[in-house]
């Protein structure tokens, strides 16, 4: 029998399988993900579950030069999606790209395939700093970073008066009424709102999350826009003056604009890490490993910072980069701001609850 | 006789199989998972405990989820309406159009709906924002207006402020005109075709006037077309999220928006269920309660 | 019927060629937009820096597009057909017969025209993972079962909802004088009904190849790593940015159709001319 045939006739549903599936969707009990048999010599593919303008040029295809390996990528547009889609059970994907936030989460949530380190040797590149401090996962027994961000305020800055790095131009400030757009999402908006408001992003307290509503709620009539993912577009285009946004999003338009800059508020900043993961279930989780090893070799790890122009916390690869990425205070913002910035936590489902309804409250309002 | 009664039957099964069988096995099943989970609760951040509980609608019935429906069914019903102004024109020129252009007619309104639902309502963006084609048109008649009047003597108009049609209410209107009307021109063209013209004529004939007989012969004869558009026209307007994500202001946001953000960032899928399934079930009861009216009208005819 | 069409000609009216002009210049203008910044040669959409071809390029060097295009369209086409036999024969039957639970019956029809988007994809990410897991290694174009199982499911109750409409206005009797002819349900079927029914079926078989065409929420949670379709694609490209390669890619889209169109319309007036001899 050849692999393939093997590998159909493993994954097909026994009828067994149906009828496990109609008695737990009726008791909505949660069935492990289906179970694919291991076979000694994978076959050669690679099914990679990434954002968009989020790899190299050509690092797929040197991937399979090195390898043999094909890579299939297909991409999603948000952790959410991300989340919702594997949460039935993993629809065949080998390596996916969490946000941090949302590796607490998997973690919690048994969605993670444990990552051999021996397997890895490639993290020697990898900044030290970024192996250490993860609270997200200790001992990255699960991720390993590929990227990292931070949120700030991008802004034009013809039309802004000095540098606004303060949260206060954005939530607390009539002077820029109607040229202000602030993300939609409810842990990025306030949980950035209780930087500002003295306290750390971490901090779960109900009477902090209903302070920081009333201040949005009374800042709302000066706000233009709640944008999802497309702060930048909406500060490229003109329609605003200051946009909340990640670096990188704000570096990419920096290119075709120069009018345009990106400050880490003073206060400090919900900070990030996509990170490179295995999920369970994963069909090919041997070339998964031999994938993410070849990303952190220094010359590839270059060669997709150079395309993507993120904040890397490869080393290696961030030494081999022009002096004009390693010294752009946009994507290597000042230390002393670093420092007040914060990895998010998952906070818990009870509180997850009270941000979105404060979210519906506010948008209704 | 007896073979005839059988072909009956058959004729009957054949037509009647397909259909419910289809509904029960790929809709009516996957949805009672989800029906289920509206009487769940989380118990982890994946699995979902089927307790039987109302806790999702009592929360879902709250005044804060109710005014936002009422919103939403405001807006759907705006955005219908508008369809049905808009599109109802179209309707009749494609059935009154020659068999040469008819088809090249039906192409016309259809062939913006065949690019991507997202790429349109960016490119609707781009036609109306600040910085947008309609702003730049304004600005230049406003700029030679300006500059004809100092021509002739008089004061220029100052400067021009752009339109700002982007992130509100009625940003949020068009765009779901623009991507429903399809939805309304369609059932009305397949109402009004073969309309019996000679209805028409004698009406004309009889003296009454273009627009009386619009009203008193060509709208009755239109009506299921007219309903069954409205419905799939409301219903869809109803469950939109992205056009009033990517063209709404701070407060435009709608029951689907709602919705999607329990089955996604809040990760509550029993309560983003609830306001699912009472979605639904309000729609049942109206048009319950349509079937209902609907009937007595009947019978009152009849008498 | 007279071909006396003089007081009829309404598209000769002004007021009705200005309303045409207004609705069809508010459907074109973004598209035409569209087209002319997949030819500009920077990613912002509001200035024009030069005419460029690199984006129609960078297109067709794209693989992933190029499938995710023709499961789209396989997609849709393969969904469209199951639609239009499963919802007129919904359509006949709630207007054909009566029989103990019809009201039910027709309510459950039109119960996927009110469902959310997002719980019916929902829910057919539960089914598909947990009730009938889909195998995904299936060979081409058997993969994309669960997606065109699903867009039948949504698309379906349009198209009966159409040929519904159309069906109210069937003079009963003429089926009758076809079975006093001696014809069988079949054939009074094929030759009185299924005419009758046309305009509603190409309606409502363009509104489930529109529908199947461009959905994405209930797509991304049936689809697969194999099994990504062009809606699916661009929006997990555009929600970062527009680039001029997804307008590049609709602009190709458009032309295609239109492209199509011509050549179907071209055959059609052909057999008619030869039809008329």
């Amino acid at each position: 029998m050849t692999s393939t045939v093997r590998k159909f006739v493993s994954t097909r549903p026994s009828r067994r399988s149906i009828l496990q599936g109609l008695g737990a969707a009726a008791v909505g009990i949660t069935l492990a993900p289906r179970k694919y048999s291991a076979w000694a010599a994978e076959e050669p593919k690679l099914n990679f579950y990434n954002w968009d303008t989020y790899i190299g040029e050509t690092t797929l295809a040197d991937f399979k030069e090195a390898s043999g390996i094909d890579v299939n990528m297909s991409l999603f547009a948000t952790n959410d999606e991300l989340f919702a889609k594997l949460r039935a059970g993993n629809p065949g994907y080998d390596v996916i790209v969490p946000g941090s936030e949302f590796v607490e989460r998997m973690i919690q949530a048994n969605l993670l395939e444990p990552l051999d380190h021996a397997k890895i040797p490639n993290i020697k590149n990898i900044a030290p700093e970024f192996m250490t401090d993860a609270p997200f996962d200790p001992g990255r027994k699960y991720s390993l970073p590929y990227t990292w961000l931070v949120i700030g305020i991008g802004y034009r800055k013809s039309k802004v008066k000095g540098v606004p790095d303060s949260w206060k131009w954005l939530f607390d400030s009539d002077a820029y009424k109607g040229r202000i757009t602030v993300m939609s999402d409810a842990s990025e908006l306030f949980r950035n709102c209780f930087k500002y408001l003295g306290h750390s992003l971490n901090d779960a307290s109900p009477e902090l999350l209903k302070q920081a509503e009333e201040l949005l709620t009374k800042q709302k009539p000066n706000i233009k826009a709640f944008h999802e993912d497309n702060g930048q577009d909406l500060l490229l285009s003109g329609e605003v003056d200051l946009a909340m946004e990640y670096n990188g999003d704000i570096a990419q338009i920096m290119k075709e604009d120069d009018d345009i800059d990106f400050v880490v508020p003073k206060e400090g900043a919900m900070r990030q890490q996509d990170t490179l993961a295995i999920p369970k279930g994963a069909p090919h989780p041997e070339n998964a490993l031999k994938f993410i090893n070849f990303i952190f070799e220094p010359k590839v790890g270059a060669g997709i910072t150079s395309t993507i122009l993120y904040p890397s916390p490869n080393a290696a690869a961030v030494a081999l980069m022009p002096a004009e990425y390693k010294d752009n205070p946009v994507i290597f913002p000042p230390a002393e701001v670093m420092a007040k910035c914060e990895y998010p936590n998952y906070l818990g489902p009870e509180f997850s609850q009270l941000l979105d309804e404060a979210m519906t409250r506010l948008r209704a309002s | 006789m007896a073979t005839q009664t059988q072909e009956r039957r058959l004729a009957f099964l054949v037509t009647a199989l397909p259909p419910i069988a289809w509904v029960v096995a790929f809709f009516l099943a996957p949805l009672a998972i989800v029906w289920a989970y509206s009487f769940g609760q989380n118990v982890s951040l994946t699995e979902v405990d089927i307790s039987g509980t109302f806790a999702n609608y009592a929360r879902a019935l709250e005044p804060l989820y109710l005014g936002i429906f009422a919103k939403s069914i405001f807006v759907a019903g705006v955005t219908t309406l508008l369809c049905l102004v808009v599109g109802f024109p179209v309707a009749l020129a494609i059935v009154f159009a020659s068999e040469r252009w008819r088809p090249w007619m039906l192409l016309l309104i259809m062939l913006p709906f065949w690019t991507n639902l997202l790429i349109r309502t960016y490119a609707l963006m781009a036609v109306l924002r600040t910085e947008g084609y309609v702003n730049f048109t304004l600005e230049w008649f406003w700029n030679n207006a300006s500059w004809l009047m100092t021509l002739v003597g008089l004061q220029p108009l100052g400067e021009f402020t752009p339109l700002q049609l982007l992130y509100n209410n009625f940003a949020v209107v068009v765009g779901l005109v623009y991507v429903h009307l399809p939805f309304m021109v369609l059932p009305l063209y397949a109402a009004l075709d073969r309309l019996d013209k000679s209805l028409i004529e004698a009406s004309l004939d009889l003296g009454a006037g273009h627009i009386r007989t619009l009203f008193s012969i060509v709208v009755p004869l239109a009506l299921p077309g007219i309903i069954s558009g409205i419905i799939i026209t409301f219903v869809p307007a109803l469950g939109a999220y992205l056009t009033p994500d990517l063209l709404g202001g701070p407060d435009s946001q709608m029951i689907a928006n709602v919705i999607e953000r329990q089955f996604k960032r809040a990760n509550d899928w029993p309560f983003g269920a609830a306001l699912s399934f009472l979605l639904m079930y309000a729609t049942f009861i109206a048009i319950a309660l349509r079937a209902y009216l609907g009937r007595g009208r009947l019978k009152a005819s009849e008498f | 019927m007279s071909k006396r069409r003089a007081p009829l000609e309404y598209n000769r009216l002004w007021q009705m060629r200005a309303w045409l002009f207004a609705v069809f210049f508010f459907l074109y203008a973004p598209l035409v937009a569209l087209i002319a910044f997949s030819f500009n040669d920077s990613r912002r959409t509001t200035v024009w820096r030069g005419f460029t071809f690199k984006y129609y390029d960078k297109l067709f060097n794209n693989d992933s597009l190029l499938t995710a295009f023709a499961n789209s369209l396989t997609i849709a086409f393969v969904a469209t057909l199951i639609s239009l036999v499963i919802g007129a024969l919904a359509a006949v039957l709630l207007w054909r017969y009566r029989f103990r639970g019809r009201a039910l019956v027709e309510g459950t029809f039109a119960l996927p025209l009110v469902v959310p988007e997002i719980c019916m994809g929902v829910a057919m990410l539960l089914f598909f993972t947990r009730v009938l897991p889909w195998p995904n290694d299936l060979p081409w174009p058997l993969n994309l079962g669960s997606i065109i199982i699903a867009h039948v499911t949504f698309c379906f109750p349009f198209v009966a909802l159409v040929v519904g409409a159309r069906l109210a206005s069937f003079n009963k009797e003429q089926e009758e004088a076809a079975r006093d002819l001696g014809a069988n349900d079949w054939q009074a079927f094929r030759d009185v009904l299924l005419p009758h029914m046309r305009p509603a079926l190409i309606a409502g078989g363009l509104l489930a190849f529109t529908l199947s065409l461009d959905d994405f929420v209930i797509t991304f949670f049936t689809s697969g790593p194999d099994t990504i379709t062009f809606p699916v694609k661009v929006y997990s490209m555009v929600r970062f940015s527009v680039t001029p390669e997804v307008n590049a890619a609709s602009t190709m889209l458009i032309l295609l159709t239109i492209l199509l169109m011509i050549v179907m319309m071209v055959m059609q007036s052909r057999s008619q001319r030869k039809a008329k001899g």
